[in-house]
């Protein structure tokens, strides 16, 4: 290795390249860490240090309710609404992905179109939506304005992404297929499909995480009940125990239940297509 | 079903492909017949169309013009399923989520066959390749010899009467292609159908098949038998293309007694056997010249003396040994690849070195005619041009 001189010795740069990457990880997640440490703090402790104790005092706080704030319901809509964006983001993504694979006249003002509007900012898209709900007389709500404005965000991503994933695919497959007399929806479902499951998976997780996660234009279009983000923004102002960090806690602990579980089952698919791996 | 629909001769008719308005076409109104059950290669250089026909015939390609004919029915507007051929794609693409038994079988799940019975057939096939052993294995781990042997399975689970193979050995190491170009002719041997074989390696072409389709520019430059494309090219394209010859040309002096006398650029004489074909004073006429038949000799004597005939002096620019021959690049100064071939065993007797002056010398009954003429040149810089 570069790393080491001739003799075995580690050269310097290895040492100060490492303290450098060890310094990147701690800036990443070190404020993180500081709130699930503080999540546990003990039932007489308040939102500093020190810890006067160690308790999940917090975590009970949040499923009770009450001083707390409506958490398990905004939660619940928090899911629903991430599943619902997932489900569509992944839908629309992958026919618009497979239909983009044919060049057509203006289609790289299409893909530009549709990509841009990742750089608008948020707020404003949210301001813009519950402005036209205004003017139509409409309510806004987190299920009709929230999930639209949502959609403004992971669709582009989505999109992006499935470009991608599709840009890799060897359409000689699909002509294999053909050539075999497969019809092309039997082309689609046996050979298209299982092949960009992984990809397909990876815009899901995104369309799910996103969605789970945003604020900026969700505030103005989500109505009057709160998503579990503008949730948590309400409590910064009005909660003043460590139960606001055990929130934290607790969506850390869901996303990455998500994102295991997506990366878990990419890896279950790859598991079963070698599984007769070896058998002679 | 009656015998022409089971025959596999190909007509390719009046066909131009065109892939946009403006551009030169692909495919230039060609026309090709391939007999039932031959084993056909279309050999060029890449963009010269091969793969074009190839698809085309397959159905994954629709003519701009003219029509595809297989077992005398016309097929250019049928689907490939319908069309009775299969195709081996480059590289194979074979299914990367699918064991190999389930790319074998797949042409049969699709036609809705039982689990049972496509599996079945699909194994029997997998026998013929010597490879039920990895019926389960996933093609990622084969390795590229195997995955080529399931491609040719899966293609031949439906009996095609053409199978159409696009560079089938392009993706194997040199040792694998050797042995696998001759499993291929076995195979086509065995099953008697009409194979059609696309590649850019003219050995490859020479080896394999019957016949060898020598394509330029979206055209057939000559289609002929794997042994008249290397003895009687048509053309100077043809026989740089397939090699193994050298061109000579030159300006031809008199004609007497069915050939031609000619002297080259660079002043020396040569004879040109003309069988029946004309060529007339002043004209600048091509000629073959096979490698393995020139002799070179050092050159002690400045220039060849003026009556001798076949032969040209140059100057020895370099030396490659092949193992069984040696081959001499001879530098004469006239802007074209000289080379011959010289047996070992006599190279090595006394060998040349490079930049030794050298005589090339050959007999006429080696030196073959070629279509390609240029008129009366009119001075040294268009001669040599």
């Amino acid at each position: 290795m570069a790393s080491r001189t001739a003799s075995g010795r580690r050269t310097w740069t290895f040492y100060l390249l490492t303290s450098l990457f060890a310094g990147f990880v701690l800036f990443l997640y070190g404020p993180m860490i500081v709130i699930y440490i503080l999540s546990f703090q003990g039932e007489t402790g308040g939102l500093t240090f020190p810890m006067t104790g160690f308790s999940s005092v917090w975590f009970h706080a949040l499923i009770e309710g009450g001083r707390t704030g409506d958490i398990s319901g905004s939660f619940q809509r928090s899911i629903v609404l991430a599943a619902i964006t997932t489900v569509l983001t992944v839908l629309i993504c992958v026919s618009a992905g497979l239909g983009f694979r044919r060049r057509f006249p203006g289609s790289g003002v299409v893909f530009y179109l549709a990509v841009a509007s990742l750089v608008m900012p948020g707020i404003f898209v949210g301001l813009g939506i519950s402005l036209g709900f205004q003017f139509a007389e409409l309510e806004t709500d987190w299920l009709i304005s929230g999930l639209g404005a949502q959609l403004t965000w992971t669709l582009p991503f989505g999109l992006l992404v499935m470009f991608a994933v599709i840009g890799r695919f060897d359409r000689r497959f699909e002509e294999a297929a053909r050539d075999l007399g497969a019809s092309a929806w039997q082309r689609t479902r046996e050979i298209t499909l299982p092949i960009l499951l992984p990809g397909i998976i990876g815009v899901g997780l995104f369309g799910f995480t996103l969605s789970y996660d945003e604020f900026a234009r969700t505030l103005l279009t989500a109505g009057a009940k709160n998503t579990l983000p503008l949730e948590i923004w309400a409590m910064t102002t009005n909660v003043t125990s460590p139960a606001l960090f055990a929130v934290g806690t607790v969506t850390t602990v869901i996303s990455f239940a998500v994102i295991g579980s997506a990366l878990g089952s990419i890896a279950l698919i790859q598991r079963r297509r070698s599984r007769n791996a070896g058998t002679h | 079903m009656s015998a022409t629909l089971n025959s596999g001769k190909i007509e390719v008719v009046a066909v131009t492909k065109t892939y946009s308005p403006g551009a030169p076409p692909a495919v230039d109104n060609l026309d090709l017949v391939i007999d039932h059950g031959s084993y056909c290669c279309l050999l060029g250089p890449s963009g010269c169309g091969k793969t074009t026909i190839l698809r085309m015939i397959a159905g994954h390609e629709t003519p701009t013009q003219g029509d595809i004919l297989i077992g005398g029915r016309n097929v250019t507007n049928l689907q490939p399923v319908e069309r009775g051929t299969a195709m081996m794609f480059q590289s194979y693409a074979l299914f990367p989520h699918r064991s190999v038994l389930d790319n074998v079988a797949f042409a049969l799940k699709m036609r809705g066959a039982s689990v049972v019975e496509r599996n079945a057939k699909a194994r029997e096939l997998l026998e013929k390749v010597h490879l039920e052993a990895f019926a389960n294995r996933l093609p990622a781990q084969l390795s590229g010899g195997q995955q080529q042997r399931v491609a040719l399975a899966r293609a031949l689970i439906t009996n095609p009467r053409v199978l159409l193979l696009d560079e089938p050995l392009s993706a194997l190491d040199e040792y694998l292609r050797l042995r696998m170009r001759g499993e291929l002719r076995r195979v086509q041997r065995e099953l008697g159908i009409t194979f059609i074989h696309v590649t850019h390696t003219q050995l490859e072409a020479i080896a394999v098949a019957d016949t060898v389709v020598v394509m330029a520019h979206g055209k057939i430059e000559q289609a002929a038998s794997a042994r008249d494309i290397f003895l009687v090219p048509r053309n100077a394209y043809v026989t740089r293309f397939i090699g193994g010859q050298n061109v000579i040309s030159g300006t031809v002096e008199r004609t007497a007694d069915g050939s031609a006398r000619a002297v080259t650029s660079t002043g020396a004489r040569i004879e040109v056997p003309l069988k029946g074909r004309s060529a007339s004073p002043g004209e600048r006429i091509f000629a073959s010249l096979r490698r393995d038949r020139v002799q070179v000799r050092r050159n002690t004597g400045g220039k060849p003396a003026q009556d001798s005939i076949n032969a040209v002096a140059g100057e020895v620019h370099a030396i490659e040994n092949q193992g069984s021959y040696v081959k001499v690049t001879v530098d004469l100064a006239d802007g074209e690849e000289f080379v011959a071939h010289v047996l070992d065993e006599d190279f090595f007797i006394d060998p040349i070195d490079i930049g030794a002056p050298v005589i090339a010398s050959w007999t006429v009954r080696d030196v073959h005619l070629l279509e390609d003429r240029q008129p009366q040149a009119t001075g040294r810089v268009a001669a040599a041009a």
